[in-house]
């Protein structure tokens, strides 16, 4: 898995509708908070919150015009529905919320 | 309270913030009010508050789901009738069919499209207003522009219901056009029709702003008067006697028409009487007010016309 530093930022599809400019800076600007928080919450082994969490960045991964980000946290979201699970979940899991956590690292702006 | 600036309110449930704010400047070009709650649990009590001409369900929330809220809504009599649009995720046709099963109008899935949501939104706020229009028309009676029988059934239980729950007064009048029959056959129906609409205008002009009139049926009117008690309604029924028999008729002027009346009333806790008791009690009247030589009002206390009814307050 390339990292962060050399993967390409992603930008939202979204970033040339002028409805939308504002929105997605200010989503962009809460994603360091929110990496923080899901972080927290996996480190905690809180799966209830960390499922809450990875739930709502899959509504407004898409919502804002960053699917892949949307269909990562998906992807974990769908993983802990079936959490608490045997170990070989909690490896998938911790997977998926590297991942997540990747993928938000190269989320740009512009 | 809802609907004060002419637009109508859109009612967002959804747990996330950022569909809260997505949609806040999706739709800021459309032409209504978005209240929004993140919590499912508030979402009846939210459209109790707003009276919503729409709402924009989320599925899959913590605690109460969308399902779940879509139920409660459906059960609420103030909001069943709201139109719902249910968002989610899943584009399996399994919820899909649930969702409209359980109510729903339409369903979008996210990621919005945009024009596609604005159309469906638009296209739930035209049903609603044709629902509400029909709603209104559905307690209107055409001749008079007074509530009709349906308007009168619903609204005589909603004041039976809140006298009893809060002790007030409340007096119910049921009115009779004397000789209805003769004034038909002998100077035709738009005679007899004038006479309808005249008593009809009697009955608003005498009238006090919270009271209401309805058309019962044929030549009977009912007026219901909330917080009055039989004294002084009795005094608002012979005023709207009064102002009746005073009116000239082109068709008829040598004719004055008259009304008889059937009043009962309570001045303080009603017990457990039901409204069709207290309905036939001032029917009784009427028929008094008839066989005593019409053109009169005969009132009655409540306790006195249905004995026992107000012993168990």
């Amino acid at each position: 898995m390339p990292s962060p530093q050399t993967a390409p930022p992603i930008i939202s599809t979204l970033a040339s509708d002028p409805d939308m400019a504002e929105l997605i800076q200010l989503f962009v600007e809460e994603i360091p908070d929110r990496v923080r928080t899901l972080q927290d919450f996996w480190q905690r082994g809180d799966l209830s919150e960390l499922k809450r969490l990875a739930h709502q960045l899959k509504g407004s991964g898409g919502g804002y015009g960053f699917a892949t980000l949307g269909a990562a946290a998906g992807n974990l979201e769908h993983t802990l529905n079936h959490a608490p699970g045997p170990q070989a979940d909690l490896e998938t899991v911790a997977r998926q919320v590297d991942e997540l956590v990747n993928l938000c690292a190269r989320v740009r702006v512009a | 309270m809802a609907n004060t600036e002419h637009k109508p309110v859109v009612l967002l449930v959804d747990d996330s913030i950022d569909v809260h704010r997505l949609l806040q400047a999706r739709l800021r070009h459309e032409q209504i009010e978005l209240v929004g709650t993140t919590k499912s649990a508030e979402a009846v009590d939210m459209a109790r508050q707003h009276k919503p001409s729409t709402i924009l369900l989320d599925l899959d929330m913590p605690g109460m789901d969308g399902f779940e809220v879509l139920r409660a809504l459906k059960d609420d009599s103030a909001a069943n009738s709201i139109p719902i649009i249910v968002l989610s995720g899943k584009a399996g046709s399994e919820d899909k069919v649930t969702a409209f099963d359980l109510g729903a109008t339409d369903y979008v899935t996210k990621p919005f499209d945009l024009a596609e949501l604005r159309a469906r939104l638009r296209a739930a706020l035209r049903l609603d207003h044709l629902l509400r229009l029909l709603a209104e028309r559905a307690e209107v009676d055409g001749l008079t522009g007074l509530g009709n029988r349906a308007a009168f059934d619903k609204r005589w239980a909603e004041k039976v219901a809140e006298s009893r729950r809060y002790g007030t007064p409340l007096s119910l009048a049921m009115l009779d056009i004397d000789y209805f029959k003769r004034i038909n056959d002998t100077y035709g129906h738009p005679a007899g029709d004038q006479v309808l609409v005249g008593l009809a205008q009697s009955l608003q002009s005498e009238s006090r702003s919270p009271d209401i009139a309805c058309r019962y049926g044929g030549e009977e009117f009912a007026l219901i008067m909330p917080s009055t008690g039989p004294a002084e309604a009795q005094i608002v029924a012979e005023r709207i006697r009064a102002a009746l028999a005073a009116q000239i008729w082109s068709r008829h002027p040598d004719s004055p028409i008259t009304v008889s009346v059937g009043l009962v009333g309570s001045s303080g806790p009603i017990g457990d009487v039901t409204p069709d008791r207290w309905l036939e009690a001032a029917d009784r009247n009427l028929y008094a007010a008839k066989r005593a030589g019409r053109n009169r009002c005969i009132t009655a206390d409540l306790a006195h016309a249905i004995p026992g009814a107000a012993k168990a307050a």
